[in-house]
């Protein structure tokens, strides 16, 4: 009997030992100073940015480009030099001579050379490739043939030295310089992506870039791991260690904040929680706000009937109350947009007549379309999104006769139908990817992209004049031509509407100090600048 | 035995092709395009096209279909659009950590519905009768993403006793278990009850008491034996479909597991990620139907399978 009771004895002790060790924290050996984050509420499918683009956080703190976008005010930057310490623009616009750091080194330990960029070019305009973000080069001279496999290279990338690297366009274009700050046109080291074939950018220690940070370890539908790089040409970052949680619930998102499980929370996951944030003892001294060089707008689909009529269009600018919507959704974070160049890009023009709220105005253009009973519309949405900014906008319609329908669908049904050109009345926000008006007026209004988001634009004198404004060298002459071009589409055509640029807010914990938010306001930012300081 | 398991198996073949079929051609008929969402925002028309080209996504569909089903047969489920890796290292990736979560809940459901349903049946109308069956009837009627984020708050914002999400050790576990196990539990703890209540009017139970038996014999021994093939049955099913990826509590706790990934797969369109996930998750059921029907054979001696 006592042998059977030393033995039940025995194991009980022993789970208890077990749970114990469970549950008690693992000590480091060094207090490493670690940056936890929420990442997103997806995976990211790849760290490599010429085969995405959206999953832009980690490529950003693992690679540079030639030159960077840096914050320099709150939603203002400056390009400045990054890889390559200096340029020069030919008179034309046409080429462009990078002269590259010395001694800048891989996370492999190899040194950056001009050889890496003319190898980066061709990778990403190599069909076989399959990249996705072909159209950031493919302005440069033979890029487009490479693309088609009618050239092996990409004939416009000149190596002149170990360090020089000339890049000759096929006709000038103008936003280049700005476009090479962008995620996608990160710089690879031709060793190590060839080495890593098809595994660069998924497995960790095959994803080498120059970046203050190289990528450790990545658990799919979890968390990706960075650690700082001792040999960064900037120096050493100054936190040891990056973690990025994927946690798909806002709410889980929003308790890990609280109990100090992540270290920022980023309000654009819960706009609802701002005024807790800000209105709360604990947290308001922490939030962090910075402007967002984007704007939120309506689509409005030409192709579908009424909405080619533009009396129709602008009943609709003017049926809305954009500043009811600011305050009462975005707690006024923000201010209202009147054209197509948000605050903070190149070009942005603050002298824009005011799109009045004018529900009576609404009703005349309707009636004078010849629907003065209104007519029924659909506004889509993707399904697990919220719908208030429409919610709002419904009613605000409904009183001027327009009767709209909210109609929800997945997202692979709601993209899949934008493409096509068939999508009703959406609302989204478009955010700079690089600071100048072509990536707002291309994107929306030139004749290639218009169709595949919905907008169906139809003036083909605009259209040519978007592509005109690209080829123009004199900066003050283009910058002319867009604010001219924004007055054409916003107030004659109507083809959209502005609604606000919002502000970007993100709450961190005491500890983390330096944290600023990205020129641009993006989500996905360089956390090169970080500290941490337990106390 | 051996030729029953067997046979069951070879069933399976048929199922799964069945499965298989039916998800590609929703998946085909169904708007949205994989290419299209990879994009996201930044929409290139032409860039969208020529990799719908070189993906052969412009393939007729049966051409499709069956060079999908000749890879599968030689172990190939291809590489996942969305997540760039192959389909069977994501799954077997997964699958552990749903393991586990399935497993946890599924121990939590047995060692409390099990004996709640018991200890209602006994004392049928008593307080615990009535306490369990209220547990049992919350478990059942409270939704996974409500009770999740439920206990979240109180037990690891308010208390601090536990983490709020993640699965890094034993007690990230905990929380996802009882939530999770909730459910199951009181679903057994309803069927244990009533199960056992029609078995102890049985003659032989109370012959068994008039004999001296002492209850706890009586009930173990007698009635609960007759009682628990229903019960076996549907924890069986319930392992298998837990198995098979809990997506509400994976995502509240973050837990990357089945449920993620094929859930995730169906809302980007990614069809060899999806027909991988929901082949597998049918073969586990298959399974689970398998076990439960062997269990049976243990359980009465009067079920045989030659």
């Amino acid at each position: 009997m006592n042998k059977r009771r030393f033995k039940f004895f025995s194991v009980m002790v022993l789970c208890l030992m077990l749970i114990l060790i469970a549950f008690c924290p693992i000590q480091a050996a060094n207090k490493e100073r670690v940056f936890t984050y929420i990442l997103d509420t997806e995976d990211q499918e790849t760290a490599d940015p010429q085969m995405t683009t959206w999953a832009y956080t980690i490529p950003m703190n693992i690679f540079d480009g030639l030159v960077r976008a840096d914050t320099i005010a709150p939603g203002q930057s400056d390009l400045v030099p990054a890889l390559a310490e200096s340029w020069e623009i030919s008179d034309d616009g046409l080429v462009y001579t990078f002269h590259l750091r010395k001694g800048v080194k891989f996370h492999n330990g190899e040194e950056l050379e001009a050889d890496d960029v003319l190898f980066t070019i061709n990778r990403m305009m190599d069909p076989k490739t399959k990249a996705l973000n072909t159209d950031f080069y493919d302005m440069i001279k033979g890029a487009k043939e490479c693309l088609n496999g009618e050239a092996d290279s990409v004939e416009g990338v000149k190596v002149l030295d170990d360090y020089t690297v000339q890049i000759t366009l096929e006709e000038a274009f103008s936003p280049f310089l700005a476009l090479l700050a962008a995620p996608p046109c990160a710089i690879f080291n031709r060793k190590a992506t060839t080495e890593a074939g098809s595994n660069f950018g998924l497995i960790p220690k095959k994803t080498i870039g120059t970046g203050p940070f190289k990528l450790t370890s990545w658990t799919v539908n979890e968390e990706m791991t960075v650690e700082a790089f001792d040999d960064y040409y900037r120096g050493r970052a100054k936190v040891d260690k990056m973690v990025g949680k994927i946690i798909p619930d806002i709410a889980t998102a929003r308790m890990l904040f609280e109990n100090a499980e992540v270290d920022v929370f980023d309000c654009d996951f819960a706009r609802s929680q701002i005024p807790y944030f800000l209105e709360s003892e604990k947290w308001s001294k922490q939030v962090v706000s910075g402007p967002r060089v984007g704007v939120f707008y309506y689509c409005i689909n030409e192709s579908i009937k009424p909405w080619d009529d533009v009396r129709v269009r602008k009943a609709f600018q003017c049926a809305v109350d954009r500043k009811i919507i600011l305050d009462k959704i975005y707690h006024g974070q923000g201010i209202l947009a009147n054209g197509i160049m948000p605050k903070g890009l190149v070009g942005y023009n603050p002298d824009l007549e005011e799109i009045q709220y004018d529900p009576e105005k609404a009703k005349e253009l309707l009636t004078e379309a010849g629907y003065p009973n209104g007519f029924d519309s659909e506004i889509a949405i993707i399904s697990g999104t919220t719908s208030t900014r429409d919610e709002l906008v419904q009613p605000m319609l409904a009183n001027v006769g327009i009767r709209v329908k909210i109609k929800s669908l997945d997202s692979a049904a709601y993209y899949g139908t934008r493409r096509e050109g068939k999508l009703p009345m959406y609302t989204n926000v478009w955010s700079a990817d690089f600071n100048d008006p072509d990536n707002f007026f291309y994107t929306f209004f030139s004749k290639k992209n218009t169709a595949a988001r919905s907008f169906n634009y139809n003036n083909p004198e605009v259209q040519d004049e978007i592509l005109r404004a690209r080829r123009i060298v004199d900066p003050k002459e283009r910058i002319a031509l867009y604010q001219e071009l924004e007055k054409k589409i916003v107030y004659e055509d109507a083809a959209w509407l502005p609604l606000f640029s919002l502000d970007h807010l993100f709450v961190v914990q005491p500890k983390v100090k330096n944290f600023k938010v990205a020129w641009n306001g993006w989500s996905s930012m360089p956390f090169y600048g970080i500290e941490i300081i337990d106390k | 035995m051996a030729k029953f398991i067997f046979k069951r198996l070879l069933s399976a073949i048929p199922i799964l092709l069945g499965v298989s079929l039916i998800i590609f051609i929703l998946l085909n008929v169904v708007p949205g395009d994989p290419i299209t969402l990879m994009f996201k925002e930044h929409i290139y028309p032409e860039v969208i096209e020529r990799l719908r080209r070189e993906m052969h996504l412009d393939d007729p569909a049966y051409i499709r279909y069956f060079r999908f089903i000749w890879d599968a047969l030689h172990g190939n489920f291809g590489i996942s659009y969305k997540l760039n890796r192959p389909v069977t290292y994501l799954l077997l990736n997964a699958f552990p950590r749903t393991l586990v979560l399935a497993l946890s809940a599924a121990v939590f459901s047995w060692i409390v519905g099990i004996p709640a349903g018991i200890l209602s049946a006994v004392k049928q109308y008593s307080i615990e009768d009535y306490f369990f069956m209220g547990f049992a009837l919350c478990g059942v009627s409270m939704p996974v993403f409500w009770s999740g984020l439920l206990f979240q708050y109180i037990f690891a914002l308010k208390l601090g006793w536990l983490p709020v999400a993640g699965y890094a050790g034993v007690k990230y576990y905990i929380m996802p278990a009882i939530v999770l196990g909730w459910s199951s539990a009181g679903t057994i703890a309803r069927l244990t009850r009533s199960s056992l209540l029609e078995v102890m009017q049985n003659d032989y139970i109370r012959t068994a008491r008039a004999k001296g038996l002492r209850e706890l014999p009586v009930i173990f021994r007698h009635a609960l034996k007759n009682s628990i093939l229903p019960v076996v049955t549907i924890m069986a099913i319930q392992v298998a479909s837990l198995l098979s990826g809990s997506i509400i509590t994976e995502s509240v706790f973050g837990i990357p597991g089945i449920g993620r990934i094929a859930v995730g797969a169906i809302q980007s369109r990614d069809m060899p990620l999806l027909q991988g996930s929901v082949i597998f998750a049918t073969f586990l059921v298959i399974i689970g139907n398998i076990i439960a029907d062997v269990a049976y054979a243990f359980i009465d001696p009067r079920i045989r399978y030659d």
